[in-house]
This record gives C-alpha cells, structure tokens and sequence, in this order.
C-alpha cells in the first residue's frame, strides 16, 4: 500500500477488506514467488541439536560427595544449594563471636596479664565453656545455628518437589539422609569445633605452649570435642525429624529452638519449685552438659543423678529423632510430593 | 540389541495390603516412543515406581535395559531419565545451577556436569534463559528444565511423566517437537505418561493402557486403531433407508444425522455402500475411510470397560482439579 491509498483523499473501494478476506494477493503470481512470500520471518535462529555424551558415571562416593558439596558450599558462594541470607550472616556471626574467647587469650599473651589468662585462657572449664557453657554459646549461638540450618534441609525437598530430583537417580534414602545430617553437622562443627580448635591454637601461640603442655592438655581438649559432637549430633537429629515433618522452614527452626529452651525453662522452675533436678533428663541441652561435665571432669552442676542417666536419655532422643527421620524419608515420594 | 525391548514384565504384581495396584502385567514394550495410558488411580505411578526399582513387586519379575527391576534398581536409575509430573526444581537456584546438580547426583564430574548443562538447557530452548532464577520461570520454562534435568547424562531411556501438563500452545509445540526429536534423531526410546491424548500420539508409537492396575491394550497405535476401521459417508437425502439397507446387508453403522460410519470389514465395502446408496436414491456427498485418533480408541475401549471419561477437549478447557476423572460436578466432572 502506498502513500496515496492511504491519503484521506483516496477513495473507499473496500479493498482493504477484501485483501482481509481472500488474501492480499492477486492470484497471477508465480507459485515460486508465493512460496517465498509465505515463509515466516519471526528472527529466530534456535537450532535445536542433539548432542550425545557417553561419558563415564562415577560411583556411589561421588553422588553422596556431590550432596555434600552442594550444601557446604552453598554457605559460601552460589550456585549450591541457596541457604538464606539471615542464615549465612548469622553463622558469620556466631563463628566471630564464638571465637572471642581465642581473642581475649590472645590479648592476655600480649598484655601478659595471669589474671586476664586465668578468666580466658584455656583450663578445664573454659574448654568445657566453649563447647558447652550455656550463656551465650548454648543461648545465642549454637542452637540459632542448628535451627537456621536444619529447618528447610528436608523440608523445602517436600516443598519444592526436589525429593524427586534425588529419588529418581540412583540415591538410596540412607545415603540421601546421611548426607544431608553430615552436611548440617559439619557447618554447625565449623562454628562450634573449629572455634573450639583456634582457641586452643591461640594458647599454643600466645604462650608458645610446648609439646609437653599439649600432651598435657590433649585428653581434655578430646573430651571437650567429643562434648561438642555430642551437641552438634542431638540439635542436628531433632532438628531434622522436624524438617522431615514439615513442608516449609519455619516450623522445624522454631521447633527446635522450643524443644531446646522450653525443657530447660520446664525443668528449670521444676527444681527451683520443688527441688527436683530429674527433668533436667528431658532437656536435651542438659544431658548433653552433664554428659559433657562428667567427660571433661569439671564440677558437675547436676548432683541427683548421675551423668549415666543423662547418656541414657541423649541416646533415647537421639534415637527417637532419627526414628522419625528415617519413617519420613522413607515416605519421601517420586511420582508425586 | 535394537530389537531387545527396553522394558519387559512377567506376570508384574504389586499389593498394598489388599488393594492389587498392578494385577499381572506382562508388558512389552520396544524401543522408541511409548505412550502410558490410564485413568486416575490405574497404576501408571505404581508401574513407573516399580519398574524404576523404588518399590518392591510382590511378585512377578521384570528388566529395564536388560536391569532386574528387583534388585539393580540403582543401575536403572542411573542409566535412565526421569522427568516428574511435579515440581521438582528449587526456585531459589539459577537454571544452569540446578541441571548441573541433577547431573553431579548422577555421578558427573562437577566440570563434566556443568559442560552437559549447558548442552542440555540449549537442546530444550532455555540457553538464553540458563542463569535465570527457576523461581522466575514460566511453566513451560519450568518444564524445559525439567527436561534438560532428566537429559544430561544422555540417557537411552527418558521417562516423561506428563510432559506437556499445563503449558500454553506454544510450549506444548515445543516440548512434542523436543521429544521426537530425542526419538527420531537422536535415537532415544521415550516412555510418556501423558493424559492428553494428542500429544501422546504425536509423539508415540505404541501405547500401553492401564485399568485398575491390569492391562487393557498394548501394541503399536496404528495396529490398534485398525481394529474398528470405518468408512465415513456424507449423506444428502434418503440416509435413513441407506442406513436400513446397509444394516440389512448386515453392515455395522453408526450414524450422526447425515454422517454414517460404517464398519470396513469386507473388501467391497465401498462398492456396496454406493451400490445401496443408488439403490435407495441416496446421495453420498463425501466418502472417505475414517481414521480413528488415539482418543477414540483410548474412549472406545474405556467404553468398552464401563467408564465414562472426558475428552482431551474438556480437559484442557478446565483447571488442573477438574482433570480427574473423578471430578465432582462442581468442578465440571461428574464422569465417575
């Protein structure tokens, strides 16, 4: 159509709606020129190619690498598995706060004060006091950290179909589960043990402790260790059960945080009462502290019982919560979530 | 090896308790495109989790690329795709990010993996799309990288569950383009869970139907729809007496006012039908044989079985609820 047809003094011929109609054209064309008309130009250079690949399929140990290196790895860059931001910021700041006790040692070897070193500097119940003590690390730490992490672990998998993502390739549920508890048990252990490691390095740097001194030390800074793998094993258990009943990451934090400080509120106002200290067994933050005093060998803060009964009731919620866990995931679908 | 069939059972059996899920199967099925069939409830997850080695048969046996189904459902699983019906991405994750981990949990070399992604997400149209947050994506993107997910280790066999579920005409278009391009060029076999009729048959040459957990059919498409072959006349005038005469000359007809369906079961139909038509001073306007789609055969038999079931139609008109065939008539079902 030219400039002239479309001028507001060209005539109406009802040729635009005839063109509608029965087409544009005039039919004297020659089929080879239609042919070239009619084909679409939509600027789209998608070639869809199927490119083969007969690569080698590593085994069993690669896939459970693969699930752990997506989750610790997503703490510290993306592409892995998208942990919060709330939840990367406050692991940073619990591993910088945890480590004020290896800062203070430090700053005792250079002031060179005894009296700063003897509040600071390692001994039996500072060892016992990093891993275990109860404020702040066991108030605003350790278990904020648990909560953060274990809430959408197995959780968002049931939210966001992902179970399928698993379940459909060749991972069993074992290796599924125990790869993600060793995942969230090795990010809390970077909080709470590798503090736990700097801190006695920071003695042995500060005061140039020698072989002896560590050899000395070893069989405390161990039990202080096996306390803290303690902790990091029964918050990651009872934090997962929750996450493995749930369908999004708030419940299970929220739940966890609950357990931990509500049998100890409980058990607390139960022996200030009634001078019971027996339901201290249902707090599993207590059990793990007695287990723990009685491993390191400081003065034991739980006197009507003893620490046997506290193991005993570590290990029945321990096994409680992994009970849970593995009915859950064995429940996991494929075909639908 | 060509001929080998990618997944066989005998005499497949699996009991919840007292419900029978799946009831004796012994199903075949070849390589290439194959459409599975049912209604809600016939076992088609059932069968897809069995013979991806996740649930245990209470009896019976069977192999998936030569695998036993009951104890190297590991092997299975690694050498096939599957894509799920469902979600199954995290929406948190960039598209390449998540092809990549579907391929590490494979057993690829993070590197390797990664190089596959970027393959696959070019393959299913999502190359420009690959560092977009899943979250953000449409269905049809959503189920591109699905694709993309259940492809990256080139797998001989692709489970499709619902391929083509909820997406637009042109993503539709697309994915049954994508599908038989891994069938007819790249020489992948596709097992395809679909309730769209249309598209399983655009895509597949065989179908297995399930109902109530047995086997109603089996067998190439094309085989199975020349069972009730049919010759479609056009009728002007006089239809009632041709349809007399041909149901007197013993002929099977179906008849929808001036369109009669007739059954092709001698040599000389055609010639009869004319014959009767001139006889009865009918005109006959247009006649051709009527080729049946996978739909109608997919009815007749569900027909046949007692069931009442929608339409491909009707079920890409109303929401995803409506789509069982069990609907309540609120919803615009009431089949059941």
């Amino acid at each position: 159509m030219n400039d002239k047809e479309l001028s507001p003094e060209a005539p109406v011929t009802g040729q635009a709606r005839m063109d509608v109609a029965w087409g544009a054209n005039t039919g004297d064309e020659m089929p080879e020129e239609a042919q070239r008309a009619s084909t679409p130009q939509t600027g789209e250079i998608f070639e869809q190619v199927y490119t083969p690949w007969r690569g080698q399929l590593n085994p069993r140990w690669m896939r459970n690498w693969s699930i752990l290196r997506h989750h610790l790895l997503g703490i510290f860059k993306k592409g892995h598995r998208p942990w919060t931001m709330p939840t990367r910021i406050f692991i940073l700041i619990a591993f910088l706060a945890s480590l004020s006790d290896a800062g203070m040692t430090l700053l005792s070897g250079v002031v060179g004060s005894s009296e700063f070193h003897s509040l600071f500097g390692v001994s039996r119940d500072n060892l016992y006091g990093h891993v275990l003590g109860f404020f702040p690390r066991n108030v605003l730490y350790y278990p904020i950290v648990a909560a953060l992490l274990v809430g959408g672990v197995i959780s968002e998998d049931r939210q966001h179909g992902t179970s399928a993502l698993y379940f459909s390739r060749p991972i069993s549920r074992v290796d599924y589960v125990g790869m993600k508890f060793l995942s969230v048990a090795l990010i809390q252990a970077l909080v709470v043990l590798i503090t736990y490691l700097l801190y006695f390095l920071a003695e042995v740097v500060a005061f140039g402790r020698g072989w002896a001194w560590m050899v000395d030390i070893f069989p405390m800074f161990l039990a202080g260790m096996v306390g803290g793998i303690l902790l990091i094993i029964t918050y990651t258990s009872i934090g997962l059960s929750l996450s493995s009943v749930s369908t999004g990451r708030f419940f299970p934090g929220i739940g966890l945080l609950a357990i931990v400080f509500g049998t100890k509120t409980l058990a607390s106002i139960v022996k200030n009462l009634f001078e019971r200290e027996i339901l201290y067994l249902i707090s599993p933050y207590d059990c793990v502290a007695h287990v723990g005093q009685a491993l390191i060998g400081t003065q034991t803060t739980y006197d009507q019982y003893s620490w046997t009964y506290s193991l005993v009731a570590l290990v029945a919620m321990n096994a409680v919560a992994l009970y849970v866990l593995a009915t859950r995931v064995a429940s996991m679908e494929v075909t639908r979530e | 090896m060509k001929d080998e069939p990618i997944i066989q059972t005998t005499s497949l059996t699996k009991a919840y308790g007292p419900h029978v899920a799946l009831d004796d199967l012994n199903i075949t099925i070849p390589r290439g495109a194959t459409g599975l069939l049912g209604q809600n409830g016939a076992g088609k997850s059932t069968f897809l989790k069995t013979i991806l080695g996740l649930i245990q048969a209470t009896s019976g046996e069977g192999t998936v690329l030569g695998y036993d189904i009951r104890n190297q459902g590991l092997e299975i699983r690694q050498r096939i795709g599957y894509m799920p019906e469902y979600d199954a991405l995290n929406p948190d994750m960039d598209a390449i990010h998540q092809v990549r981990y579907s391929g590490e949990l494979l057993g690829m070399n993070p590197v390797v993996a990664m190089n596959r992604a970027h393959e696959a997400l070019q393959f299913v149209g999502m190359g420009e799309q690959r560092y977009r947050e899943i979250g953000s994506f449409s269905t049809g993107m959503k189920q591109a990288t699905k694709l993309a997910c259940a492809i990256i280790h080139d797998p001989d066999l692709l489970i499709a569950d619902e391929p083509s579920n909820g997406l637009d005409m042109k993503a539709r278009e697309f994915m049954i383009g994508t599908l038989n391009t891994m069938v007819n060029d790249a020489d992948r076999s596709v097992l395809m869970a679909s309730h769209l009729m249309d598209d399983v048959e655009r895509v597949c040459e065989n179908i297995i139907l399930l109902h109530k957990g047995t086997l109603a059919a089996q067998g190439k498409i094309e085989d199975l729809k020349a069972i009730d072959r049919e010759i479609e006349i056009h009728v002007w005038g006089g239809a009632t007496l041709l349809e007399q005469r041909l149901l007197d000359q013993g002929f099977k007809v179906r008849r929808e006012g001036r369109v009669m369906r007739i059954a092709h079961t001698v040599e000389d139909t055609t010639t009869n039908i004319l014959q009767a038509a001139a006889d009865v001073g009918a005109q006959i306007r247009r006649m051709h044989e009527y080729e049946a789609s996978l739909e109608d055969l997919f009815l007749a038999i569900m027909d046949n079985l007692g069931y009442n079931v929608k339409s491909s139609d009707d079920l890409l008109k109303s929401p995803v609820e409506a789509r069982r065939v069990d609907a309540p008539e609120s919803l615009g079902g009431g089949a059941a």
